[in-house]
């Protein structure tokens, strides 16, 4: 592991020293910078956009690995691209394409590109491919178990082979090379249209597998149906390594509040592949706010879960009781909650908010918009949730944002936010 | 050039329609003059996106109610800022007989200036709709609307 990390190493220095060779060679210094911006002090704005460049990427993701590398993750043009930081993301290697064949890849808003890490160096990915009907997309998932240098040829998750919508993945892995996806799957409206019955929502599907364990297809498994159909999902291993899922629900007439279900673990059967689940009956309904509405919020919510197995939970509603971001903490897997705290102004558009916890810090990081530029906020708590300090303005974008999240490794917190056709920006929190 | 003027007539000739009808990127100008347009009377401002099942569901609601009402006062946005589904919504708007009304779309990752432009209320939750009176105040509504909610504002069958 060692070797890879110093040929990491070797690879970083190598690219750092082309690029300062280059920019001397090069009589199109801007242009190169217009490309390699990381490496320079000051980010150059190319308002056409029309390069693999990350910062022309809608969305990026990124995750620390178990050693402490950093991952961002971007899509152009039907590829998957990364780099990685050994140095908390000073300095990022030269962008690599995920070595796969083309395919459309679902990244704008509420959806994109999900990576994960085992603690053997295998690299976990998976995204959602759209197909040509609209509103129909495949889960897809591709694993490297050398670092990145080859990945397997992408499968498809949702094993139902039709062709509706499963969109909206979600990636946890476990050290050992426990693969679980969720997602919003389509299959269950699709047979009820198809039998000229109403449908409203999608279902939440849960799929396992463990390439490392020899476990190559994915089980499916439906948790619940009548899920709002366009918010991202969010989910976290709670203290006794059972999955915690936070998503928006339907709930009566088109009241979307959200819920909560947290599985025990699942006993995957060898020989038939069958799924013996024993979870929680049913899920626990989280806010309150009775926002109403037959549409898409596009805004989903955000759960991190600390060694006392204290549920930390950030949502946005718009509704008669309730308007704004919400954090609230719950000591019982969601069957009672904190009384809920307001976060944000929301006179100023207070959205999209993230959650995340790492000992008793507990962050929560969400964006404003006054009119003119997007402003990424950040408020911490040192008492486990108790209580929070002042919010602060941590940065500002003018050409667009995408939403914020926290991303960590051992005892620190970095927000990493996305300022479209500018920059990926990453601080310590 | 002759290639660049060819690519430029087959353009225009593509986007003919929408062009007639006032199919053009929003701004704070033209918001204004839509406004003007409408200056009087009650209409309808209907925000849709390709991301969004019900907001299809309300241009086909749209359609039909243009079947039998020809003159509707509804101006259509579409608040995608991504030029990437440009196509897409003029497929949309075509497969929705939906070309020949005012048309406009948020520009290229403005979505939330736009959006707060019209109202810095709204967060961006779709299908939005504005009932606009002849004192031009304007009423929100997020979600899908229901054909009594349009027939009644707009005086329609």
């Amino acid at each position: 592991m060692s070797n890879q990390r110093d040929k990491l190493s070797r690879l970083i220095k190598t690219t750092r020293i082309m690029k300062w060779l280059l920019c001397f060679l090069s009589p199109s210094f801007i242009v190169f910078a217009e490309h390699n911006h990381q490496a320079m002090m000051k980010p150059v704005i190319d308002n056409s956009c029309e390069q693999i460049n990350i910062a022309c990427a809608k969305t990026v993701t990124s995750a620390f690995s178990p050693k402490g590398e950093l991952w961002r993750l971007w899509s152009y043009k039907s590829h998957l691209y990364y780099e990685i930081s050994i140095d908390e993301g000073k300095s990022f290697s030269s962008k690599q394409r995920v070595a796969i064949p083309a395919e459309k890849i679902s990244s704008r808003n509420e959806n994109r590109p999900k990576i994960a890490f085992d603690k053997f160096d295998g690299v976990y990915l998976s995204w959602a491919t759209p197909k040509n009907k609209k509103y129909t997309a495949d889960v897809r998932f591709s694993y490297s178990v050398d670092h990145g240098k080859t990945f397997t040829l992408p499968i498809t998750v949702n094993n139902d082979n039709l062709l509706t919508g499963h969109s909206f993945n979600e990636l946890l892995v476990k050290d050992n090379g426990e693969i679980n996806i969720v997602w919003l799957d389509a299959r269950h409206s699709y047979q009820l249209r198809k039998a000229g019955k109403k449908s409203n929502g999608s279902a939440l599907y849960f799929a396992e597998a463990n390439f490392r364990a020899g476990q190559y297809v994915f089980t499916n498994e439906k948790l619940v149906t009548g899920t709002c159909v366009c918010c991202r999902i969010a989910m976290d291993y709670n203290a006794d390594g059972s999955l915690a899922i936070l998503w928006r629900h339907i709930y009566g007439d088109n009241i979307r509040e959200f819920a909560l279900l947290t599985l025990k673990e699942l006993t995957l059967k060898k020989s038939a592949l069958k799924v013996e689940s024993n979870q929680q009956e049913s899920p626990y309904q989280i806010s309150h706010d009775h926002w109403k509405i037959n549409g898409c919020p596009h805004q989903g919510g955000g759960i991190s879960i600390d060694e006392n197995n204290i549920y930390h939970m950030v949502w946005f509603n718009q509704g008669d009781k309730g308007k704004g971001i919400f954090y609230a903490s719950s000591k019982d897997q969601g069957k009672t909650l904190t009384k809920p705290l307001s976060v944000g102004q929301q006179s100023a558009q207070a959205s999209h908010p993230h959650i995340h916890k790492n000992g008793a810090a507990v962050d929560i990081v969400w964006t404003e918009f006054n009119g003119i530029e997007h402003q990424l906020w950040h408020q911490r708590s040192k008492d486990h949730g108790k209580s929070f300090e002042a919010a602060k303005m941590l940065a500002t974008a003018k050409d667009g944002a995408d939403r914020p999240f926290i991303i960590s490794y051992k005892n620190k917190s970095y927000v990493s936010w996305h300022k479209v056709k500018t920059e990926h920006w990453l601080a310590e929190l | 050039m002759k290639l660049k003027n060819l690519s430029l007539i087959i353009i225009t000739l593509l986007f003919s329609n929408f062009t007639k009808a006032g199919y053009q990127p929003f701004s704070n100008d033209v918001f204004a003059q839509v406004k003007k347009q409408n200056q009087g009377n009650n209409w309808l401002m209907v925000l849709w996106s390709v991301d969004c099942p019900a907001c299809f569901e309300e241009l086909a609601l749209i359609q039909q109610l243009r079947q039998i009402n020809k003159d509707m006062r509804i101006v259509i946005i579409n608040a995608d800022d991504d030029e990437e589904v440009a196509a897409e919504r003029a497929k949309i708007l075509t497969k929705y007989q939906l070309n020949d009304l005012t048309n406009m779309f948020f520009n290229e990752g403005q979505g939330a200036k736009n959006r707060y432009q019209i109202d810095p209320n709204w967060f961006g939750e779709l299908p939005r709709s504005y009932f606009i009176n002849d004192q031009g105040t304007f009423y929100g509504k997020s979600g899908l609307l229901k054909k009594k909610q349009i027939t009644q504002w707009l005086g329609l069958n």
